[in-house]
């Protein structure tokens, strides 16, 4: 199934000027804000010195008041949120070249904006963005993408095809995973599901969203490459 | 101790700054005019789930976006309420409206059964800055300050008024993107006005009591603050509010870090355009807070009578302190000890209220931006 | 804050290199479980669980409450985790670090949310009154797989609870005591348990059941929870270096076998606690002085 690049269109770089790496990124209705800060010394706690030999990876979701349909405040405590923070900062520690900066913190700020699906997808793709925008060395992307199941229990056609990149609606409504690779087309990086699915489905499911990440990587690089080649212009001239 | 006030500077750069400043005209680092506002980006209209939105990206980068939302609310049926029914019909009998005078078609029937009905607790606003708590003095400062100059005017509240039953509320969620690296009630000030003016709220189908149906259409919808001509020729917008920066006998708008780090005083003033008919100047002042100025926790000079490294002598507590008072800040740094002048602040007031004065440049300015 | 004692680099580096040739320290095979051993206390809802040297409680508790107002339909269901000092000294009291979200998230996801218990079964009166069910976990002692020793506790608990029986007339509840009537099941409508897998050598060698040494050398994890019938309740793999997505699907099916036999057990398990408590046959159960409604008295009127 393609990927709908045009709703990738939105993906900007360097949106603020504060921040050591920023990106801008909206997939549908799903937007995200995020900066990095660092590699820099922690900030957190008074005398205690961090000892560590590789940079610490922290993350801080911020689910904006207005972001859905309703208005409602996040929590910093919400659990669902602390784990979509857990499970950032994770993903990119294995990519990032966290050893090169010992003692220090990379801080990753997401701001999302509006959600209609694909959270945790999009808060990835930006992240990778960010970092790359902050200079961070790393080995490979980090990029991410839902995929849900369509097949009913009662048909149960293995046949139908998983839709790709869902919105809020269809991940109501649908069982759906989040999938994100990085280092080689099959590796997963991420993968967490939500919902009951039968197993059988998940093969395919899978391979949609390895499938889906892969346009996703493509999309990402040439931002990425046009940005370079913008910043590389504006040097020389 | 607050962020934005762990400022990298020496007392020598400090008393230098603080010297260009002095000077009249006043020289600033950046080369600016005294009332002269840095550029910035700004739009609005920037969110599909929120009623209003904007964001702003100041020069020195630091960024913020506001997203308004408005909701249905039951009102709580108080004995008041009730008893104002014989009063209702009878126009301009609210406490709100006085002096506003509507002539606009059928706005202004709406807008004087609506008067003063309002409360104020219908518009919370809440602050988000990084590394911060909720309930950190930061964040609840600002937004009691944002809150205040808002509901100064007494109108806004009265229009989120629907039937006796029900009302909008109106929330206000504020985000500061970046790391506050100066003081940041000017940014959030300005993206929660462009925020609110293009806040709009589903048009009313249903009449008096019922319980409230709305218009789908989107297009329909009316604008929280109407675009309308006021009686005095111009629109009713929401305030803004300016950080206004004294040096010795200067005046200085937008403050830069830097700046805020030598200020004698630092003034918030909350500025909106005015609505009555007969008003003197274009603009008013609604609200008005001394802000604590970052440069009163700088470190002082050390005279060099009393750096022992470079010659001088050790002298007694009592002697240093009396030559530090004398010192008076004429050779070393000395942080200011707070307190501004009546006249000044008359001063920094009349340079945002005036006719061409800071704060009509900011909201024509603003006025400008696309949505 | 305290942790862990981090293994050396001699222990570390031995137990890969053992791995590398499917060699476990303890003498299992990668797949293997240590015994499991799960037992109900004397009263309804705890189950004990013990895996190795890990060590977990499962508590069930209700009582009346009144429903959310979003959910007016629904009972609540709370679960809470507890890793006290008691487990190891790298957990604090009061503290929410890292592992103990990821448990009760991942007991969450795989319990509340894929619908295990019928929330709805917990309504007396829409929208005010309900039964609250509260399952407290105590993890006594942690070495290493603690979320499927936990996930297995909790559904054994669940399973072996009774609630007290209960009667509505209009808007008046009934609650009887244990005694006058006797409790009744919850209604459980799937049995999903947790497998998690460690993985080593980026992916090329996969650990189920890992003990304590074992998960501080590991690369990263895969959480699958199931249940018997191969629906997948929650998969989760929070980063770390990338593993095959064939592998991963290894994984799925290698957790369905060992969910069809964490089934069995407690199946079995539960017959046997239930005989146990049978003891005095159906002719105790059917002796006349419990059929005599009781006047008042023991009655709790809500």
């Amino acid at each position: 199934m393609p990927l709908d690049s045009s709703s990738y269109s939105l993906a900007q770089f360097s949106t603020q000027a504060a921040a050591d790496g920023s990106s801008y990124l909206e997939m549908g209705q799903t937007k995200i804000i995020c900066t990095v800060n660092g590699p820099q010394e922690s900030k957190r706690g008074g005398g205690s010195r961090d000892q560590s030999n590789a940079a610490r990876i922290e993350t801080d979701i911020s689910i904006a008041g207005f972001s859905g349909v309703d208005r409602k405040r996040h929590g910093r405590g919400d659990k669902r949120t602390q784990e979509m923070q857990h499970t950032v900062s994770s993903a990119f520690s294995s990519t990032l070249f966290t050893h090169l900066f010992p003692h220090s913190t990379i801080a990753i700020a997401i701001h999302v904006l509006s959600q209609d699906g694909s959270l945790l997808a999009a808060c990835l793709n930006a992240a990778t963005l960010a970092l790359v925008d902050a200079g961070v060395p790393m080995s490979d992307y980090v990029v991410a993408c839902t995929t849900g199941s369509t097949a009913s229990y009662a048909s149960n056609d293995e046949e139908a095809d998983p839709l790709l990149d869902l919105n809020g609606l269809e991940e109501q409504e649908l069982p759906f995973l989040t999938v994100g690779t990085s280092g080689g087309e099959d590796k997963v990086n991420v993968l967490i599901m939500e919902t009951r699915v039968q197993m059988g489905r998940l093969e395919a499911m899978i391979s949609v969203g390895l499938d889906g990440c892969k346009q996703i990587r493509g999309i990402l690089d040439d931002i990425v490459r046009e940005h370079g080649k913008k910043a590389l212009n504006s040097r020389v001239n | 101790m607050a962020p934005y006030t762990n400022i990298p500077l020496s007392p020598a750069e400090l008393s230098y700054l603080y010297t260009s400043l002095s000077q009249t005209p006043p020289i600033r680092p950046d080369g600016r005019a005294p009332t002269q506002f840095r550029p910035l980006v700004a739009e609005t209209d920037i969110l599909p789930s929120a009623n209003g939105s904007a964001r702003i990206c100041f020069a020195d980068g630091t960024e913020a976006i506001v997203g308004v939302k408005a909701e249905v609310e039951q009102s709580r049926v108080s004995g008041a309420a009730t008893g104002q029914v014989e009063s209702e019909g009878v126009l301009g009998l609210g406490t709100g409206g006085v002096g506003d005078v509507d002539m606009d078609e059928e706005d202004g029937d709406e807008e004087a059964t609506r008067a003063g009905k309002g409360e104020e607790g219908w518009v919370e606003v809440a602050i988000e800055i990084p590394g911060m708590r909720d309930d950190d003095a930061l964040p609840v400062f600002l937004s009691a300050m944002l809150t205040e100059a808002l509901l100064a005017d007494g109108e806004l509240k009265d229009r989120l008024w629907i039937n006796r039953r029900f009302h909008w509320r109106l929330y206000i969620d504020i985000l500061l993107l970046s790391q506050p690296l100066s003081y940041p009630l000017p940014l959030l000030s300005l993206t929660t006005h462009l925020a609110l003016l293009s806040t709009r709220i589903p048009a009313l189908i249903s009449e008096k009591d019922e319980d409230p149906l709305f218009n789908d259409d989107w297009e329909a919808s009316r604008f929280l603050y109407p675009q309308s001509k006021t009686a005095s020729g111009g629109h009713r917008k929401p305030p803004v509010t300016l950080l206004m920066l004294s040096v010795s006998e200067n005046v200085i708008a937008d403050p830069s870090r830097e700046e805020l780090a030598v200020a004698d005083a630092v003034v918030a003033i909350s500025v909106a355009p005015t609505t009555g008919l007969n008003a003197e100047s274009a603009y008013k002042t609604v609200a008005l807070r001394t802000v604590d100025p970052p440069s009163r926790l700088t470190g002082a000079g050390v005279p060099t009578a009393l750096n022992t490294t470079a010659g001088g002598t050790s002298l007694s507590a009592a002697e240093a302190l009396a030559l530090r008072e004398k010192d008076q800040g004429q050779t070393v740094w000395r942080p200011p000890r707070g307190g501004v002048k009546r006249a000044m602040i008359a001063k920094m007031i009349k340079m945002v209220t005036e006719k061409g004065g800071v704060g009509q440049e900011v909201l024509e300015g603003l006025a400008g931006v696309e949505t | 804050m305290p942790s862990e004692p981090a293994p050396s680099t001699n222990e570390r580096e031995f137990i890969l290199a053992a791995l590398r040739e499917n060699t476990r320290l303890d003498g299992r095979a990668l797949d293997a479980y240590r015994p499991i051993s799960l037992t109900f206390g004397n009263d309804y809802g705890t189950a004990d669980v013990r895996l190795g040297k890990t060590r977990v409680l499962a508590k069930i508790s209700c009582e009346v409450a009144t429903p959310y107002p979003d959910r007016k339909f629904d009972g609540i269901f709370t679960i809470t985790t507890e890793l006290s000092p008691l487990a190891s000294p790298a957990f604090e009291v009061g503290r929410q670090d890292t592992p103990e979200l990821l448990l009760s998230r991942l007991l969450e996801k795989t319990i509340r949310r894929s619908g295990a218990l019928d929330t709805e079964s917990l309504c007396l009166v829409a929208g005010q009154k309900c039964f609250h069910l509260r399952a407290t976990l105590h993890v006594l002692d942690a070495d290493g797989n603690l979320v499927d020793a936990s996930c297995l506790a909790l559904i054994a608990a669940l399973l072996h609870f009774r609630r007290p029986d209960i009667e509505v007339h209009g808007e008046d509840v009934t609650v009887f005591d244990p005694r006058e009537r006797e409790p009744v099941c919850l209604t459980i409508q799937h049995r999903p348990f947790c497998v998690s897998f460690s993985y080593y050598h980026a992916g090329e060698v996969m650990v189920q059941d890992a003990t304590l040494l074992e998960e501080q050398c590991r690369e990263g994890e895969v959480v699958v929870s199931m249940n018997r019938f191969g629906e997948v309740a929650q998969v989760a793999k929070y980063g770390g270096p990338p593993v095959d997505g064939l592998s991963v699907l290894g994984c799925m099916s290698a957790a369905l076998e060992r969910v069809k036999g964490f089934d069995k057990m407690v199946t079995e398990k539960l017959k046997e606690d239930e005989k146990r408590r049978d003891a005095g046959g159906l002719m105790a159960e059917l002796s006349a002085e419990n059929e005599r409604p009781v006047e008042g008295g023991d009655r709790v009127m809500l």
